[in-house]
């Protein structure tokens, strides 16, 4: 149900690897950067942009990118957002901001570095 | 007499609701639907980060559809669930089963409770976490589910009339809640059209 090889991920930024803790906590099935898609093209059809989302969700057929709430970067990513859905109208794909989460998951027992709340699937209670 | 065709299980956080509701379904042979009622609700309403929403019970993604994509949510949830109750011989965990459902004479709706103790214990030791972290993790559920029914159905959570049978799994065995359950939803005929006045009791 769950990305079989996330003891494996080398998550680009330590956001990801806490977005995909609290996906596995919640049972919810995630494949990180499954897909690149082509952005912008030159005349002779190369790849200039491409946008990779940061992770898949087969079961809600969504793409996730995460942000910082940094004024430049969400800019930036809010640009390929927009033309990702001016390319691809039915690919659905949403931009999460990012807060700071470590609080609410040191309370609720996500923070350890053990990982033992992987892939217990919470929500099945 | 007609048999029950569907059973909505509400349950609390530790309550072992997944296990009864999934082992009433395989005791029954019927269907057991949990997160698809969700996922089929998105794809209808085109809104998958709803889906996320209504999982999120402890408020970890931060995620905020609008209004206006809640409402079609919740209608898609509601149509999902008119449409599994139409085919029938199915068990329907959590989304509020008992209020949507709740005027269908072959519904059964179970509620599923035990001592806050015992539910931080089971998902203390479930999940390998402080019964603190667990505390907290029940609390933040119960006030969403609870906020869940208040907001969309006006109606109270712990309203013993929403039920037609609440089991505390304090004691109970899960293989004793599934044969409540099946044995109810075995001997529980339809209701007549018109509801019969009870005497004063």
């Amino acid at each position: 149900m769950y990305s079989s090889n996330k003891k494996l991920k080398q998550f680009a930024h330590p956001a990801e690897e806490e977005f995909a803790k609290i996906l596995d906590f919640y049972g919810i099935e995630w494949v990180y950067e499954p897909r690149t898609f082509p952005l912008e093209f030159d005349e002779q059809g190369n790849i200039l942009e491409a946008f990779t989302p940061d992770f898949y969700l087969p079961q809600q057929d969504l793409y996730v990118e995460l942000t910082t709430l940094k004024t430049t970067l969400a800019t930036h990513k809010n640009r390929k957002m927009r033309r990702m859905k001016e390319l691809y109208p039915d690919i659905n794909i949403k931009l999460f901001k990012r807060r700071e989460m470590n609080n609410l998951m040191v309370k609720y027992g996500l923070d350890r570095s053990g990982d033992s709340t992987l892939n217990t699937n919470n929500q099945a209670e | 007499m007609e048999h029950i065709r569907v059973i909505t299980i509400s349950r609390q956080l530790g309550s072992l609701g997944w296990e009864i509701a999934s082992a009433t379904a395989s005791n029954l042979g019927f269907q057991f639907y949990w997160r698809e009622v969700l996922n089929k609700a998105a794809q209808r309403s085109s809104s998958p980060e709803a889906a996320l929403a209504a999982i999120d019970e402890l408020g970890l993604l931060g995620i905020c559809p609008s209004p206006k994509i809640c409402l079609a949510y919740r209608q898609a949830i509601e149509q999902v669930m008119f449409e599994l109750a139409n085919i029938g011989n199915v068990v329907i965990l959590g989304r509020a089963g008992q209020a949507v459902l709740r005027n269908r004479r072959d519904a059964l709706h179970i509620r599923l409770v035990s001592s806050i103790q015992t539910r931080a214990e089971r998902i203390s030791c479930r999940h390998n976490i402080s019964l603190e972290s667990a505390l907290a993790q029940i609390e933040a559920s119960d006030r969403y589910r609870r906020n869940y029914l208040k907001r969309h159905y006006q109606i109270c959570w712990d309203d013993p009339t929403l039920y037609d049978l609440t089991i505390s799994t304090e004691r109970l065995s899960i293989e004793s809640a599934v044969a409540i359950i099946s044995q109810a939803a075995g001997n529980t005929q339809e209701l007549p059209e018109t509801t019969h006045q009870a005497p004063q009791e």
